[in-house]
């Protein structure tokens, strides 16, 4: 399968201080890797590589063959690679509908059109619509972002990024402050959502292992910023020392 | 887009008929009018809209003064030349300025646009051969559409022919301005007011749109510096004070920036005030400066924030 | 050579001056984060009070060797205003940055009438007591002891707001304040007790730097709208929130328009304007600030 993202031999050192060394990964299409390990293992920084907002140190970083080191979020979701965050980001006094009509007008590159009726633009609409369904906010596409609930506010935040029409998303812990009975829930929204929306692969950051064990293709364990483990799930939790230096006890089935 | 559009109508209708029903003073206390409410239009494309609150955007309505005086001076006559002048001359100084201040949000933004006014202001003064130093330069009377109206008296020639023209340069900014702001590109600069970081990820040119609105507005600001210098038939460097920004700010406020139309009421309403004011006391700076943190504190919406939520009530919706 | 000498003890006086306002401001924007346009209002005021305090006691007979601390109580009489305006501000702080600019800015507009209802629309001044203190000269140099007075007055503070703010339990917790209110409250700190006795004291700071300046100077009604930008200058310079800042900015602004004055006339101002920018853009944390943008 075609490789979408991935690190070759990347490093990242602040002074003397090595976030990352010698990191190598690959995500490929079709796929959901996870990125598991301790705080202060180099995930946030690996994700921040990976997503263009930092450069590395050495090493390359490739989305679909291009480098992407440093680039930036605004080329990153011109590239196809978008990333929904840990705390719940929302636009207050926007409507749901112009939420996602923000992104859906970068996807169609209408930017720049600066007397164009945005409201009278059938190709963003149809679009906004289809996206607004796929995570079941339709009914509210014309409530202000600020008067949403919680959660469907996590849902606003993910889908305005899926409404990049991006190949591979970046899912920085989307279940945290979830609770728990609602987290599988969740899960499940956002990979049917992905398929709907056509996004190829999808990279997961997550603390919550049974999460990271029912829905991954491949777990990739770091610590002390290096890559310990990279493997489907089935022999990542065979493996019950892997699983001690990544979440520090031992976990029973 | 029913509401504003009645609103316009409405408002055409009465500016066209007002000199007919109201004394020919207050005729005159429309022009300067006209020219804050098209410079305040472009200031909240900045303000209201991109989240920016420029403290110096009195240098751009002194480009426009500056530039009529120049051009009259220069011996042209003609007011759409001057526009078409000073559109671009503010797009020119405001280009070099908006790249170096918009990196910077907030109070950082605030005090760069001050530093940028009060130097305009320093180059006012310090070069007067040009520009008349502390007394300014005349702008002359000026042909507007190619007309003279010679016969006019200057008074009559302000009530009349460009009382209308002023209201038609308002109506074209108007609409041009409704356009902007409910365009793409109107959207993604509510995002970054919103949040900027977020409009990142979701594509949107955070530093160019900014410097875009920053450019615009300097235009809009640039045509109502022309309007007012005209009105005043003196251009002078007063108009830059960092205190005339302020102004600015104010009217933005008083008329409430979170709405279209809110500049324009602001413009009026504070025009209007100032005037009644005026007559009544000379300390009518205090009255203003308590309406202002009054306002700050209790109506931060503004008069046309008020008539929405009064609308509201009054229809039976929640406000 | 002397004439530049004597420019120069101007800019050093001028500079003094400045660091009180600029001090006052940085504790301002430092604990409470405010921006405070009425900084020149409130030197205004501490100009034309002392003009009239001065005026009252020498009426009464008091002896014109008082008036260097005479001008120095009439700045920290109107400390008084400073609980008031920072209740005011309370209403806002909450709410965005600009809302408290624009409060500030209707405080400058309310004062400037203030100053003409009070004391009208010309400029007062002091007669030229304060000469009392007598004068050092050093062939063509000289400067009146009294600006050396005010320049050792204005070290001192700044020693004096040093060792406050380092040495002192209040001025650590006047810091601890700055840097994280929410900790701050956490731990027991009665945050609004400080806001308000930190916005007294900018507020005296500020008073007193207008009283200290009238016996050189008139008091004007442009004096409070023409100071801020100077005043601006220097934090910004200097680098927001910064005592150290507000020292050494003064320093440079006060010897930047010396310097211009003697070499570059022309431009006095705008020599201050292009560095104000050059800093804003280039460093924008100023010399000694903390990044905020």
């Amino acid at each position: 399968m075609t490789v979408l993202l991935e690190t070759r031999n990347v490093s990242k050192s602040y002074g003397e201080f090595r976030a990352l060394d010698q990191v190598t990964m690959a995500v490929r299409e079709g796929e959901l890797v996870s990125v598991v390990g301790p705080n202060g293992a180099g995930k946030t920084t690996l994700v921040n590589l990976l997503t263009g907002l930092l450069e590395p140190t050495a090493g390359e970083v490739l989305f679909r063959g291009n480098n992407i080191a440093g680039v930036g979020p605004v080329a990153l979701a011109d590239h196809g690679l978008a990333r929904a965050f840990q705390l719940i980001q929302i636009f207050p006094q926007l409507t749901v509908r112009e939420t996602i009509a923000a992104a859906v007008v970068s996807r169609q590159k209408k930017r720049w059109r600066i007397l164009a009726r945005l409201s009278s633009d059938a190709g963003i609409d149809a679009r906004v619509a289809e996206v607004a369904d796929i995570f079941g906010l339709g009914p509210r596409l014309d409530t202000v972002a600020a008067a949403l609930s919680q959660g469907e506010k996590k849902l606003l935040d993910v889908a305005s990024a899926f409404a990049l029409d991006p190949q591979v998303i970046l899912l920085d812990e989307p279940t945290s402050g979830v609770s728990t009975s609602d987290k599988h829930g969740i899960m499940k929204t956002l990979i049917a959502a992905a398929k709907r929306a056509g996004v190829k692969a999808i990279v997961l950051v997550e603390h919550d292992m049974d999460l990271v064990a029912a829905y991954s293709h491949r777990i990739i364990a770091l610590s002390e910023g290096q890559v310990l483990a990279d493997l489907p799930p089935d022999r990542f939790f065979a493996d019950t020392h892997l699983i001690e230096t990544v979440i520090g006890r031992r976990r029973g089935h | 887009m029913k509401g504003p559009l009645a609103v316009a109508l409405l408002g055409t209708v009465a500016f066209a008929l007002l000199p007919y029903i109201v004394p020919a003073y207050y005729v005159g206390l429309m022009i300067p009018f006209f020219g804050y409410a098209i410079a305040l239009l472009g200031f909240n494309l900045l303000f209201g809209y991109t989240g920016l609150l420029s403290f110096g955007h009195a240098m751009f309505l002194g480009i426009g003064a500056y530039g009529a005086a120049v051009m009259t001076g220069l011996g042209f006559k003609s007011f759409e030349l001057m526009l078409v002048v000073v559109i671009l001359a503010s797009v020119a100084i405001a280009l070099p300025i908006g790249l170096l201040c918009v990196r910077y949000v907030g109070i950082f933004f605030g005090m760069l646009t001050l530093a940028f006014g009060m130097l305009f202001h320093s180059f006012l003064f310090k070069f007067y051969y040009v520009t008349g130093g502390d007394s300014g330069t005349r702008v002359a009377r000026m042909k507007i559409l190619g007309l003279e109206f010679a016969k006019y008296n200057k008074i009559e020639f302000l009530a009349g022919p460009f009382y209308y023209y002023c209201l038609g340069l308002l109506i074209i900014g108007g609409f041009l301005m409704w356009r902007i702001v409910h365009s793409p590109f109107g959207l993604h600069l509510r995002t970054i007011r919103d949040n900027a970081r977020k409009a990142e990820y979701l594509g949107v040119h955070v530093h160019r749109f900014r410097l875009a609105a920053f450019v615009i507005s300097a235009a809009f600001g640039a045509v109502g510096g022309a309007i007012l210098g005209f009105r005043v038939g003196l251009a002078d460097p007063e108009l830059v004070y960092w205190t005339q920004s302020g102004q600015l700010v104010f009217m933005a406020v008083l008329g409430g920036f979170a709405n279209f139309f809110g500049p324009i009421v602001g413009a009026l309403s504070y025009i209007l005030l100032q005037d009644q004011l005026q007559s009544l006391t000379q300390y009518w700076r205090f009255v203003l400066g308590a309406i202002l943190a009054l306002i700050v504190i209790a109506f931060p919406q503004g008069i046309a924030g008020l008539a929405v939520q009064l609308k509201r009530l009054v229809a039976g919706r929640p406000a | 050579m002397s004439a530049f000498a004597n420019i120069l003890a101007g800019g050093v006086f001028h500079a003094a001056v400045l660091f009180l306002v600029a001090a006052g401001l940085q504790l301002v924007f430092g604990v409470q984060k405010i921006v405070n346009l009425a900084c020149g209002s409130f030197y205004a005021l501490g100009a034309y009070f002392g003009i009239t305090f001065i005026g009252y006691a020498s009426q009464y007979g008091v002896s014109p060797w008082l008036i260097l601390p005479g001008l120095i109580l009439s700045g920290i009489l109107l400390g008084f205003i400073g609980p008031p305006i920072e209740r005011l501000l309370r209403t806002v702080y909450s709410r965005d940055g600009s809302f408290q600019l624009l409060l500030t800015f209707a405080l400058v507009l309310m004062f400037q009438d203030v100053f003409k209802f009070i004391w009208g629309a010309n400029p007062r001044s002091l007669d030229s007591a304060y000469l009392i203190y007598g004068t050092i000269s050093a062939g063509d140099f000289s400067m009146p002891v009294y600006n050396l007075l005010v320049i050792l007055a204005a070290i001192a503070t700044a020693a004096g707001l040093g060792a406050f703010l380092q040495g002192t339990n209040y001025g650590r917790i006047l810091r601890a304040t700055a840097e994280n209110r929410g900790m701050a409250e956490a731990l027991g700190v009665d945050v609004r007790r400080i806001y308000s006795a930190v916005f007294t004291l900018g507020a005296v700071l500020g008073t007193t730097a207008g009283a200290l300046v009238v016996p050189t100077s008139a008091a004007s009604l442009d004096m409070a709208i023409e100071f801020v930008v100077e005043a601006f200058a220097v934090v910004v310079i200097g680098g927001l929130g910064s005592m150290r800042g507000a020292l050494i900015g003064a320093a440079i602004v006060g010897l930047i328009r010396a310097l211009s004055i003697v070499f570059f006339p022309e431009f006095e101002v705008i020599a201050i304007y292009v560095i104000v920018i050059g800093v804003l853009i280039f460093r924008p944390a100023g010399l000694f600030g903390r990044a905020l943008a």
